[in-house]
Order: C-alpha cells, then structure tokens, then sequence
C-alpha cells in the first residue's frame, strides 16, 4: 500500500489517481481555502517553484473543517482573509480530512504518520493548542489532522516520510525535501 | 457611496457587512476574486490582497472587521 493506490477529484471534478504522480517527491497538504495560516500558501509556492524542476510537486486539499475557526495569535486575532492569487501547484476539490467523513488518503496519511505535538516554538502553537482545547477538545485526540496546513512529505516510492503539524513552516521543510530529491 | 471589498467565502467579509447593514450603511459591494477591476482597486488602496477593505473615499480604509475602526472610519457614534 502506498499513495498511489489513491485517488482525488480536481477542481474540475475529474478524478485522479496519485499513481499519476509517481517517481516525484511529494508534498500533500491540507489547505485553508481562504483564511488562516495563508502565508504558509507563499511559502509553499516558493518552495514549488524552487524545488519543481528537480521532481518536487505540491498537492494541495484545501478543507473547510477548519474554516472561519480563526485562534489568531498572541499580537492580532486575525479578522480578515487572503485571496491565494498565483498559486501555480496542483489544487484538489474540497473535501474532509479528519473525522469519519475524511477522504481515504487522508486516513491512510494520518495512520501511517501519527500527531506527534506541535512545535512550541512557533508563535501560533500556545493560542492553537488553547483554541484545540476549548472549542474542539475532540480534535486533540488520536492522530487525526488537528488544523490547516498539515504537511505530509511523500519520497519518490510513494512512502510516507514524515509529518509536518501546521506549526513548521513551508520553509522549515525544505531540508527534508532536499534529502529525498 | 461607501464600498466593501470581499470574497465569497470569507466569514469575515460577511460580517462586516453584515454589521454595516445593522447601521443602516448602504455600501457597494466589491468581490475580488470576481471581479478584476476590484482586485486591482483593492491592492492599490491597501497594498495587500487581504479582505474586507472597508473605504468612504478610497483613500483612508479599514483592513479587517475591526468594528471600533469601522466605527471611526465611516464617523458611526457608538
């Protein structure tokens, strides 16, 4: 079993197999479809663009599970949305990833990469994890996505490598990229 | 005329609106992921792409729903 064997729909309804995408190192992510954490949609466009030549590809499942569900930071709670203009990676069709609703790549992804806590470091994880803690206790258990942008690398096999939480940066990724291209 | 730019699916967006109305504000509502004239006006007034951009002059705006800002901006007494 590996990704490959699943398959999604695209924005057009067309549905496609993650076979398509074989012998490429992959990033698939759970996105926002309009607001929050959306600078992490730049870096990761960067991050295409950069590493896109060398067989890297980003697919991105945006999700509205998660949506108008703001924690904002510690400075600013964010009240406001981003249009993600000029996102060149390939964009799927809106659909769950957690819960018994999710999509099957997504329970295929969680299981074999399970939570392993956020990275305290980044500024967002405290108000993430007290927002998690109050409104949606239930998302805090097992290894399910916990929030938007939750970064799954994939190497060129189609093996699931490792498990980004939405508190590591598109940037902070790009060394374990390298390692795999 | 004042003028709100928003996208479709923005909670925020719709809340500001949504509060502009309780005021009894009439607005023209400006979708920039519609509309390529109001994603360009939108930029230059705000130098971002972010919404809801609330403007009276399209000069000084309001970046967010912000309800204390909104209030100063469009002279609402609180």
């Amino acid at each position: 079993m590996s990704v490959y064997d699943f398959s999604a729909k695209n924005g057009k309804g067309e549905e496609i197999s993650l076979a398509d995408y074989k012998g490429k190192v992959l990033v698939i992510v759970n996105t926002a479809s309009k607001c929050g954490f959306t600078p992490q949609y730049e870096e990761l466009e960067e991050l295409y663009k950069t590493y896109g030549e060398r067989g890297f590809v980003i697919l991105g499942f945006p999700c509205n599970q998660f949506a108008a569900q703001e924690p904002g930071t510690d400075e600013e709670v964010q009240t406001f949305c981003r249009l993600n203009y000029g996102v060149t990676f390939p964009v799927f069709a809106k659909g769950d990833v957690r819960g018994e609703t999710a999509q099957p790549l997504f329970k295929y992804l969680t299981k074999e990469k399970g939570f392993k806590g956020f990275d305290e470091s980044h500024p967002v994880a405290k108000p993430l994890m007290e927002a998690l803690q109050k409104n949606f206790p239930e998302y805090l258990e097992g290894d399910s996505i916990k929030w938007n942008f939750t970064k799954f690398l994939i190497d060129r096999e189609g093996n699931v490598v490792e498990r980004f939480e939405p508190t590591t940066t598109p940037k902070a990724m790009a060394k374990a990229i390298e390692a795999l291209l | 005329m004042v003028k709100v730019y928003s996208m479709t699916s923005c909670p925020w967006c719709v809340k500001a609106k949504k509060y502009l109305e309780s005021k009894g504000i009439e607005y023209q509502n400006l979708n920039i992921e519609e509309d390529e004239a109001a994603r360009v006006a939108c930029q230059q007034l705000s130098g971002d792409l972010m919404v809801p951009v609330i403007t009276a002059n399209d000069k000084d705006y309001v970046l967010g729903f912000d309800k204390a800002k909104i209030d100063t901006l469009l002279g609402i007494a609180g």
